[in-house]
């Protein structure tokens, strides 16, 4: 290694290294809680997105979503438009979705059923109103208006799955989020502390170090480095749990429903990456403040 | 080369100043004894010099720079222009001689060749090129302070600074290192060395700073120990 690498890389990396090895206990100590953490992070957001996008048709409160024929003509769909206004005290708002938007929407829901997803074309997908209603159990009431005037497909609101499932994840999400926040600051303390200890034995070089003149920066590097290393290897390991998880989601979970049931959990690659991403990002920022508290207080002037 | 203008420090508010109003300027070259008895303050004045303490009041110069003006980023810089060597050596024990004379040169970020070129040449000239790679506890004492020396002066220092260098170190073995230091001093390098062996003293007759309660109450060329 020294060969290749200049005598300061060459340095850190070695200083850092022989540091982790130093304290292995406390080292996987700080690794695993970094993973655990993040994992939870990632799961939490995974789980997000995959309800996000099982009941995509339903954000922003709709809770009735008037399909219309494909083939509908301007003038009827301005006379449900009409009607839609003319309801106001059950009607808080309703909003109209293209044939373009519900054929992207429809690619998300019909993700796990690829057939029915190809069948369809923007011109053949239904366009719609999505409506908020002021009263929930009005829905019935409201279908069953809309349903049988000409124009109009279907009239479809979300089942009690679908209101228990985003309920319950919005609860989990919070629970995991506030359990994960714990296990990061620990995490955060334990990456100190492992750098405390490797300062604390190495308190001798560091003492001659500056006497010798070497910088500041040069004497944090190398512990600061064991922080980074110590939280990329436990994002590492969560992002390998998370994409466990992913894969456990796609086989386990994700079985095709019939139309009109809340659809399969999955989440997307763009999705996926982001979570990663998350969780990296997360990792360094959890070291950042371990390794500069640490170096701050235990390595001043 | 370094300068005290009526500097005074007091460690703690209240308690008695370790220096007090000295005055003094060392020109490059010379080779000055500080010398005074037990806490009069001949440690402080090189913690002052190397910047590891600010002076209470009074202004200081080293290699050409005003310490209180020195920002701390450039602290290293200036303590890469001043050597220094302890009555307890402080060698790291895990590194052999050669590595603790490389280890300056590695943290100063110099290449690789260079290290291995002056580091040996450095541990010829303190007369250890023998025994470069044992580890410190493989050698004696005044061989620890050669090493010391060496480290000391690898880096080619405008000052070398000795605390005490000799305080561990039996009559002869001392003046084997007092032969090193006026080795080194020939070299152009200001030394400026604190002790309490009046034979060395009397024997090398150089300049003789003496302290006494933080104040300088005698400074004489060619001088002796009392
Ligand atoms: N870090 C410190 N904090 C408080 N007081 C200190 C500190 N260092 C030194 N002193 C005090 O300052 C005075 C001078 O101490 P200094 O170490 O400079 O003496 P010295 O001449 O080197 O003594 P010796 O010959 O024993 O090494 C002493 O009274 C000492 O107690
Ligand atoms: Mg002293």
């Amino acid at each position: 290694m020294s060969r290749f690498l200049s005598p300061r890389v060459d340095y850190t990396l070695r200083e850092a290294l022989s540091n982790l090895w130093r304290n292995r206990l406390m080292t996987i100590a700080a690794i695993l809680t970094v993973a655990v953490s993040l994992s939870l992070v990632g799961s939490a957001m995974l789980v997000k997105q995959a309800v996000a996008n099982a009941t995509v048709q339903w954000d922003h409160g709709v809770n009735a979503i008037i399909w219309l024929d494909p083939s509908i003509t301007p003038a009827v769909r301005e006379s449900i438009h009409q009607q839609l206004l003319a309801m106001p005290e059950d009607i808080a708002s309703c909003y109209y979705n293209g044939h373009k938007a519900d054929y992207a929407e429809a690619r998300i829901v019909l993700r796990s059923e690829p057939a029915a997803f190809q069948a369809l074309t923007p011109a053949t997908t239904p366009p719609s109103y999505r409506c908020r209603l002021r009263n929930a159990v009005d829905a019935y009431a409201v279908a069953s208006h809309f349903a049988k005037q000409a124009g109009v497909k279907n009239v479809t609101y979300p089942g009690q799955a679908i209101k228990t499932m985003r309920r319950t994840t919005t609860v989990l999400q919070d629970v995991l989020l506030v359990v994960a926040i714990v296990l990061m600051l620990s995490a955060a303390v334990l990456i100190l502390n492992t750098i405390r200890l490797a300062i604390f034995s190495r308190r001798h070089e560091v003492s001659v170090m500056k006497l010798v003149g070497a910088t500041n920066w040069f004497i944090r590097i190398p512990f600061m480095l064991e922080g980074f290393l110590e939280g990329l290897a436990g994002a590492a390991c969560a992002a390998g749990i998370v994409l466990w998880l992913q894969k456990v989601f796609d086989s386990v979970v994700a079985k095709p429903t019939a139309s009109g049931q809340p659809s399969a959990l999955w989440v997307s690659t763009g999705q996926l990456v982001t979570t990663e991403i998350v969780i990296v990002i997360v990792a360094v920022v959890l070291s950042s403040i371990g390794s500069g508290l640490a170096v701050r207080r235990f390595l001043s002037t | 080369m370094i300068r005290f203008d009526r500097v005074t420090k007091i460690y703690n508010k209240g308690s008695s100043p370790a220096l007090r109003d000295c005055s003094v300027e060392i020109d490059k070259g010379e080779f000055v004894f500080l010398v005074g008895p037990s806490g009069s303050g001949k440690t402080t004045f090189m913690r002052l010099l190397l910047r590891e303490e600010l002076p209470t009041s009074g202004r200081i110069w080293a290699a050409g720079r005003e310490l209180g003006r020195l920002s701390n980023w450039r602290v290293p810089y200036l303590r890469r222009n001043l050597g220094c060597v302890f009555q307890d050596f402080r060698l790291l024990a895990n590194k052999t001689a050669f590595e603790n004379v490389a280890f300056v040169l590695e943290v100063i970020g110099r290449p690789r060749p260079v290290i291995e070129s002056q580091v040996n040449q450095v541990l010829d000239l303190v007369g250890l090129g023998q025994k470069k790679h044992r580890f410190p506890s493989e050698l004696s004492g005044g061989e620890q302070q050669r090493v010391a020396i060496a480290r000391a002066f690898v880096n080619r220092p405008l000052v070398l600074l000795a605390d005490e260098p000799t305080g561990n170190l039996d009559p002869e073995t001392s003046i084997g290192i007092m032969k090193l230091l006026e080795k080194i001093n020939k070299t152009g390098t200001t030394i400026v060395m604190a002790t309490h062996d009046a034979g060395l003293v009397d024997m090398m007759r150089r300049r003789v700073v003496e302290l006494d309660q933080g104040s300088i109450v005698r400074d004489q060329h060619r001088g002796v120990y009392g």
